[in-house]
C-alpha cells in the first residue's frame, strides 16, 4: 500500500509509467529558465535552485516566465530527531528547505521553488524586492524557523509576541501540551472494530 | 520697550505663524477590539486629522499554531482543525486538504461524493459572500442590508446543518469521500447511507430564493448614491500590486484579472459545469463588493446544475481502516470564498503529516494593507478593510 | 377649578408648572420616538423588535432600558477632565429642553412666544454642539476626540444652511415669532412648503446633520470611531445623550412643521377646534417627519466627513441663498 516515490528523476514519472505528465513541459521550461532541477510529484512542480541564485531565479520567473502571482513562502525543517510528531522513516540530510510558490494568472500553473539551507547558518536573500508580498511570509518563516532573510526591511516577529523565545515550527521544539499530557486522540489511530459495509445503493439521484 | 523695526516684526509674525500651525500627528490604535476589524486585527496608524499614514497591521492575536498542531495529529483529526481556519466558510477549507491527502494515497473519489463536495463548497461560498454583503454596508453605516443577507444565509446554514450536522464546522469530509450519513431515499424505505431525503430538492428551492434575494440586495445597496460615493474610486488595487502581494480570489478578480482556480484546477469537477468568472474594472471597493455579489448568483447556478446532474453511487471509496498516507509531497490549491486556499502536504508514510503548510487567502490579502491604506482617510480605512473581506482565523491560522 | 387656574397667574407657579411639563414631556417623547424607532426598524428588517417587555408588543422595553441605565455603574475615565465630562451630557440635554420653549402647540399654547422665536431656536440648537465638543474633548479618548471634532466641524457647516433655509419662511411671514409664523400661514391659507419646498428640503437635510443621524452620523460612526464622543459614557450620562437625540428629533421636526407645514393648523379646521386639536395636529405632522428620519436612518449608509462638508458648502448653501433671493424678489414684486 505504501508506494513511496523515490527522490529525484524517477519521481517525475512514478505515478503513470511512460506517460508524459501534462505539466512536464511547463516544468522543463521553468527549470531551463531559472537554471534548476525540476521534479513533478503528484501534480506539483518543484524546481530546486541553489541558495545563491534564489533571488535571480525569482526575478527570472517573474519577468520571463510570467509567474507574477506570489502565493506563499515557507520552509520545512528536515530533522532526524524530532520532539513533536512522528520521526522520519529514514535518515535525511539535516537542512532547512525553503520553498516559495509562484503562479501565473492565466493557466493556473504553479511552481514551487525550493532551496536547501544549512541549519547552522540559515540565511537567504530576501525576495521583497521581487515580490512585495514576500514580506510577511519571510517574517513568518523567520520567527517559526529562525531563518534569516538578508536585506529584509522589517525582520521582526509577525504572529508571536516580541518576547517569545524559540522557533515553534522547528522539529526540535516540543509541543508543551503534549509533553504534559499525551493526546487522547491517539486512540483513534488504532484499528476500529469491523462493521458492516455501508450500503452503496442510492435511490435518490 | 523694544522698537518694532521691520526685522523684528517679521520674526514676530513668523513666530506667531509657526506656533499656530504647529500640529502633531496622533498615533491611533485601531483594534484589536474595534467594531470593524472583523475580530482581533490591530492597526497602528499615524493620523493627521482624518488622514492616516504608516499603517502597520499587527496580527497574531489569534494565532493557534495549526501548522504545528497538524504535525502531531492524524489525517482524519486534521480536518477538524482546518475547518476552523476560515470559519465563515468552514466547509470549503476541508476540501483542498482532503484532496491533497487523497492525491498522495491515489484514491479515486466516487463521483457522487465529488458532486456533494462541490455543492457544499458552493453553498459555503454563498454563505461567506452573504456575510460579506451583510457586514460591508454595515461598515458604511447602512444597517438594513445585514438582515436581508443574513436571512438568506440562515437558509444556507440550515441546509448545511441538515447534511453535515454543523453550521460552521461541518467536518464532513473523509479521506475517500464524504461522511456517510444515515438517511432514507425517496423511492425506498430501505436505510441507505446518503444525503438526507429531500435535501437536494430543498437546496434547489433555496438557490432560487437566494437568487431573488441577491437581486433585492443589489437593488437596496447598489441603487444608493451614498454607497456609490463611498466606494467608487476608493482603495484602488492595481492587478500588478495584487499579484505581487498574492492577493487572490474576488479581490484579485475585482482588479480585472479573470483568474479563478475553479477553472484551472481539478480538485472538484467544476469543468463539467457552466459558470462565469466575474471580474471588476477598476479594482476599487465598489468592484470588490460587486464581484462578491455577482458570484453568489454564479454559485447558485453551479449548485443547481450539480443537483440536476448528480450521479448516483457510493459516497466513499474503499479506504483502509487506518489511514496512512504514503511518502510524498503535493500542493493542492483551491478557490475558496476568500481566495486561494492551499495545503502543501509533506508525508513520510505515517499517520500524520511531516509538515503541513497552510496557505490561507486572507493572510496574503491583508498583507498589502500598509500599501493600500497609505494616506487614506479614517472612514476610507474602514471601507477598504471591509471590502477585502478577511477573517482573522484565516489570517492567523 | 377656577382657583387652580388663578394659581397659574402667579409667575412662579406657572413657571414651575411649565418646567414640570417639559420635564415630563422630554422623557415621554424620547420614549415614544425610541420605541417607534425600535419597532419601525424591526419592520424594515424582517424582525419583530421588542416583544416581551410589558407583555404586549414590548411596549415597556424603553422603560426597562431606562431603568437599566440608571442601575449601571457611572464610569468616568481616570484621565478624563471630570467637571467637563460630567457637564457635557447635561448641556446637551439643556439645549434640547430650551428648544421646547418656543414650539407653538396650539393657538396660545406655547411656553413662551418670543418675538425672535426662530432666532432663539436656531441659537439654542447650537448649544448642544458645545456639549458634544466638551464630551469629545474631556473623555481622554482619541476616538471621542475625533468624534467631537467631527461633530464641531459638521455642526458649524450645517448651521449655515439651516439658518438660510429658515429665512425664506421668515420673509414670507414677516415675523420671527413662532406663533406669528403659524398665524401668517393660517392667514395666507396655505402652508409655506408650497413656495418653500427648497427651503424645507434644505432644512430637513441640515436638521439631520444637526441631529448627527444617519446619513450624517460621522461623529458617532460606530464602525469607525467605536461610538464617537459617547464612547466613554455609561449609565445615566449615556442615557442623557440618548434622550437628547430623540427629544431633538422631536423639536427639530416641530420647528420644521411650524415653519413649513403650517404648525398646529390644518386647512379647513375652524379656529375653535384648533384650540384643543392643535397639539394633536402638530404631533401628527411631527411624527410624520420623525418617521421619515427613522426611515432614512435604516436605509442610508453614512457619508464621509469631506463629502458632507462639500455637500453643505458647495450645494446646500448656494441653493439656500438662491432660494432667499428668489423669495425676497417675489415678496417685493407681488
Amino acid at each position: 500500500m505504501t508506494q513511496s516515490p523515490s527522490e529525484g528523476e524517477a519521481a517525475a514519472s512514478a505515478p503513470e509509467e511512460a506517460e508524459v505528465h501534462p505539466l512536464q513541459e511547463f516544468a522543463d521550461r521553468v527549470a531551463a529558465a531559472v537554471g534548476g532541477d525540476a521534479e513533478i510529484q503528484f501534480d506539483t512542480v518543484k524546481v530546486k535552485v541553489p541558495a545563491d541564485q534564489w533571488v535571480d531565479a525569482h526575478q527570472t520567473a517573474r519577468d520571463d516566465l510570467d509567474l507574477v502571482f506570489f502565493s506563499w513562502l515557507s520552509a520545512i525543517d528536515w530533522a532526524n530527531e524530532v520532539e513533536a510528531g512522528d520521526p522520519l522513516s529514514e535518515e535525511v540530510d539535516e537542512r532547512f528547505e525553503v520553498m516559495s510558490a509562484l503562479s501565473d494568472l492565466t493557466d493556473g500553473n504553479l511552481v514551487v521553488m525550493s532551496t536547501d539551507l544549512d541549519k547552522e547558518e540559515a540565511s537567504l536573500a530576501t525576495l521583497t524586492s521581487v515580490y512585495a508580498g514576500a514580506n510577511w511570509h519571510e517574517r513568518e518563516a523567520y520567527e517559526m524557523f529562525g531563518i534569516d532573510f538578508a536585506g529584509h526591511p522589517q525582520l521582526e516577529h509577525l504572529y508571536l509576541p516580541d518576547s517569545f523565545a524559540g522557533n515553534p515550527l522547528l522539529k526540535s521544539y516540543p509541543l508543551l501540551s503534549r509533553e504534559v499530557k499525551p493526546w487522547p486522540g491517539t486512540v483513534d489511530v488504532e484499528a476500529m472494530p469491523e462493521k458492516d459495509e455501508p450500503t452503496t445503493e442510492n435511490p435518490e439521484s | 520697550m523694544t522698537t518694532l523695526d521691520a526685522d523684528t516684526v517679521r520674526h514676530l509674525s513668523e513666530a506667531q505663524v509657526s506656533v499656530e500651525l504647529q500640529t502633531e500627528d496622533m498615533t491611533l490604535n485601531i483594534g484589536p477590539q474595534h467594531p470593524s476589524t472583523h475580530g482581533v486585527l490591530r492597526l497602528v496608524a499615524r493620523v493627521n486629522g482624518e488622514q492616516a499614514y504608516d499603517v502597520k497591521p499587527v496580527i497574531g492575536y489569534m494565532h493557534r499554531g495549526y501548522e504545528k498542531l497538524s504535525e502531531v495529529r492524524t489525517y482524519p483529526q486534521i480536518t477538524t482543525i482546518v475547518n476552523r481556519i476560515d470559519w465563515v466558510s468552514g466547509y470549503a477549507n476541508e476540501v483542498p486538504f482532503i484532496v491533497a491527502a487523497e492525491k498522495l494515497m491515489e484514491i479515486e473519489v466516487p463521483e457522487r461524493a465529488q458532486y456533494i463536495r462541490l455543492i457544499l463548497t458552493e453553498m459555503a461560498r454563498i454563505s461567506s459572500h452573504l456575510v460579506f454583503n451583510a457586514s460591508y454596508p454595515l461598515e458604511l453605516g447602512a444597517a438594513t442590508p445585514l438582515f436581508f443577507a443574513l436571512r438568506e444565509r440562515e437558509r444556507i446554514l440550515d441546509l448545511l446543518e441538515s447534511v453535515t450536522g454543523g453550521r460552521f464546522h461541518p467536518n464532513f469530509n473523509r479521506i475517500g469521500g464524504v461522511k456517510p450519513a444515515y438517511g432514507s431515499g425517496s423511492t425506498t424505505r430501505k436505510q441507505v447511507q446518503d444525503l438526507p431525503a429531500g435535501f437536494l430538492a430543498e437546496t434547489r428551492n433555496a438557490m432560487d430564493q437566494v437568487a431573488i434575494a441577491v437581486d433585492e440586495l443589489e437593488n437596496l445597496v447598489a441603487g444608493n448614491e451614498i454607497i456609490l460615493a463611498r466606494t467608487k474610486g476608493i482603495g484602488i488595487l492595481p492587478p500588478e500590486v495584487a499579484a505581487a502581494y498574492g492577493v487572490s480570489g474576488p479581490n484579485l478578480r475585482a482588479s480585472g484579472v479573470p483568474f479563478d482556480l475553479r477553472k484551472t484546477q481539478d480538485y472538484l469537477p467544476y469543468d463539467k459545469f457552466d459558470f462565469d468568472v466575474i471580474t471588476g474594472e477598476n479594482g476599487d471597493c465598489w468592484d470588490r463588493w460587486y464581484v462578491r455579489l455577482a458570484e453568489i448568483r454564479e454559485s447558485a447556478k453551479l449548485v443547481q446544475q450539480a443537483i440536476d446532474s448528480i450521479p448516483s453511487g457510493p459516497l466513499q471509496a474503499k479506504v483502509p481502516k487506518v489511514i496512512k498516507v504514503p511518502k510524498g509531497e503535493t500542493y493542492v490549491r483551491a478557490e475558496n470564498p476568500k481566495g486561494e486556499m492551499g495545503y502543501y502536504l509533506v508525508s513520510d508514510g505515517g499517520s500524520g503529516p511531516y509538515r503541513l503548510k497552510i496557505r490561507s487567502a486572507s493572510f496574503s490579502n491583508i498583507s498589502m494593507l500598509p500599501w493600500i491604506l497609505e494616506g487614506a482617510l479614517v472612514p476610507d480605512i474602514i471601507a477598504i478593510m471591509g471590502s477585502l473581506d478577511f477573517v482573522l482565523g484565516d489570517v492567523d491560522r | 377649578m377656577d382657583a387652580i387656574l388663578d394659581l397659574f397667574d402667579n409667575f412662579w407657579v406657572s413657571l414651575g408648572g411649565k418646567l414640570l411639563l417639559v420635564a415630563l414631556m422630554i422623557p415621554l417623547i424620547g420614549m415614544v420616538i425610541g420605541f417607534a424607532e425600535m419597532k419601525l426598524s424591526a419592520k424594515m428588517q424582517y424582525r419583530v423588535g421588542p416583544y416581551f417587555a410589558g407583555g404586549r408588543w414590548g411596549w415597556a422595553q424603553l422603560i426597562a432600558d431606562g431603568v437599566k441605565f440608571f442601575q449601571k455603574e457611572d464610569i468616568i475615565p481616570t484621565d478624563a477632565d471630570r467637571p467637563v465630562f460630567k457637564a457635557a451630557p447635561i448641556l446637551v440635554l439643556v439645549g434640547t429642553v430650551a428648544l421646547f420653549v418656543v414650539i407653538p402647540f396650539g393657538p396660545g399654547l406655547i411656553f413662551n412666544d418670543l418675538d425672535v422665536g426662530i432666532f432663539y431656536a436656531l441659537a439654542i440648537s447650537s448649544l448642544s454642539t458645545i456639549g458634544v465638543l466638551m464630551a469629545g474633548w474631556s473623555s481622554a479618548n482619541k476616538y471621542s476626540l475625533m468624534g467631537g471634532l467631527r461633530a464641531a466641524g459638521q455642526l458649524i457647516a450645517y448651521e449655515l444652511p439651516l439658518v438660510l433655509a429658515v429665512v425664506g419662511s421668515v420673509i414670507l411671514a414677516g415675523t420671527m415669532s413662532m406663533q406669528g409664523i403659524v398665524q401668517a400661514q393660517i392667514d395666507a391659507g396655505y402652508p409655506y412648503i408650497v413656495f418653500q419646498l427648497v427651503g424645507f428640503v434644505i432644512f430637513m437635510i441640515a436638521a439631520l446633520a444637526e441631529l448627527t443621524r444617519i446619513p450624517f452620523d460621522m461623529p458617532i460612526a460606530e464602525s469607525e470611531l467605536v461610538m464617537g464622543y459617547v464612547t466613554e459614557y455609561s449609565g445615566f450620562r449615556f442615557l442623557f445623550f440618548f434622550l437628547a437625540e430623540f427629544a431633538n428629533m422631536f423639536t427639530m421636526s416641530a420647528i420644521a412643521v411650524t415653519l413649513f407645514l403650517g404648525g398646529y393648523w390644518l386647512p379647513g379646521v375652524p379656529q375653535d377646534v384648533l384650540e384643543w386639536a392643535g397639539p394633536f395636529i402638530l404631533m401628527g405632522k411631527v411624527f410624520l417627519l420623525v418617521f421619515a428620519m427613522i426611515w432614512f436612518r435604516w436605509t442610508f449608509p453614512r457619508f464621509r466627513e469631506d463629502q458632507l462638508q462639500s455637500l453643505a458648502w458647495k450645494i446646500l448653501v448656494p441653493i439656500a441663498i438662491l432660494n432667499i433671493i428668489v423669495t425676497a424678489t417675489l415678496k417685493v414684486v407681488f
